[in-house]
């Protein structure tokens, strides 16, 4: 679907995919790192976007729970993203980072120029 | 949902008490922002955010921290995080800024 690219949508979502995720059969700390996840994903589309939307897909099946945002926006150079560093933190790069770190899959695509599309995937009972 | 933020100034730690209750995110994160300027501008002493009724930060929220910490610490000040729930605690360690916040209780 697409969402208007404005913060306070950004809510609304993590609203939505937690009600998607619960349904599944996740459990809670599942809930919040998919919650935190998509929300960051959500975040960075709408930091680096330029249309008045972007684009979100859930995909449900059995084993996991995926979600997709994409973006049209000035894109990026994905090997140019640095990894935080504690000696000089910095305000902004912290999103991915997040999302790499609780889900089980992500893939990020970007080009400078075209918008960036992140997938990221949650299996169940991924940690049992 | 919003967020609520209550600053006052505590005399006996010399330091900022800053409340936040509900959820830090890229709609409410430059409220907390201004908040905060506001605060250290005025004085340049530690923050103390009482986090007992934070139910939410992310990545929009941590850079508002940085970017106050930064200004902080050419003072020598700090910014402490007490209180907090299991959740704002896992993104502070994840992100390994509990190292650089004084995440507390």
């Amino acid at each position: 679907m697409n969402m208007p690219s404005k913060p306070e949508y950004v809510g609304v979502i993590r609203l939505t995919v937690s009600a998607i995720a619960n349904r599944m059969g996740f459990d809670i700390e599942e809930i919040e790192d998919i919650k935190v996840a998509v929300a960051e994903g959500c975040t960075n589309a709408i930091k680096h976007g330029l249309d008045k939307n972007f684009y979100i897909k859930f995909l449900v099946s059995d084993s996991s729970l995926s979600i997709v945002i994409k973006d049209d926006g000035k894109g990026c150079n994905p090997c140019k993203i640095e990894e935080p560093d504690l000696l000089n933190p910095k305000e902004g790069g912290l999103g991915l980072f997040i999302i790499k770190s609780l889900m089980d899959e992500v893939e990020f695509t970007s080009e400078e120029g075209s918008g960036s599309i992140i997938k990221m995937t949650k299996h169940l009972g991924a940690d049992i | 949902m919003s967020i609520i933020i209550n600053k006052s100034f505590n005399d006996n730690k010399d330091a900022w008490n800053i409340d936040v209750h509900g959820e830090i995110d890229i709609y409410t994160a430059n409220e907390l922002k201004d908040v905060l300027i506001e605060c250290i501008s005025s004085k340049s002493k530690d923050v103390i955010l009482n986090a007992s009724n934070l139910e939410y930060i992310d990545s929009t929220g941590l850079g508002v921290l940085i970017g106050i910490l930064k200004r902080l610490k050419t003072d020598e000040r700090d910014i402490y995080i007490t209180n907090a729930k299991q959740n704002v605690k896992k993104i502070f360690n994840i992100t390994g800024l509990d190292k650089i916040f004084k995440v507390e209780g």
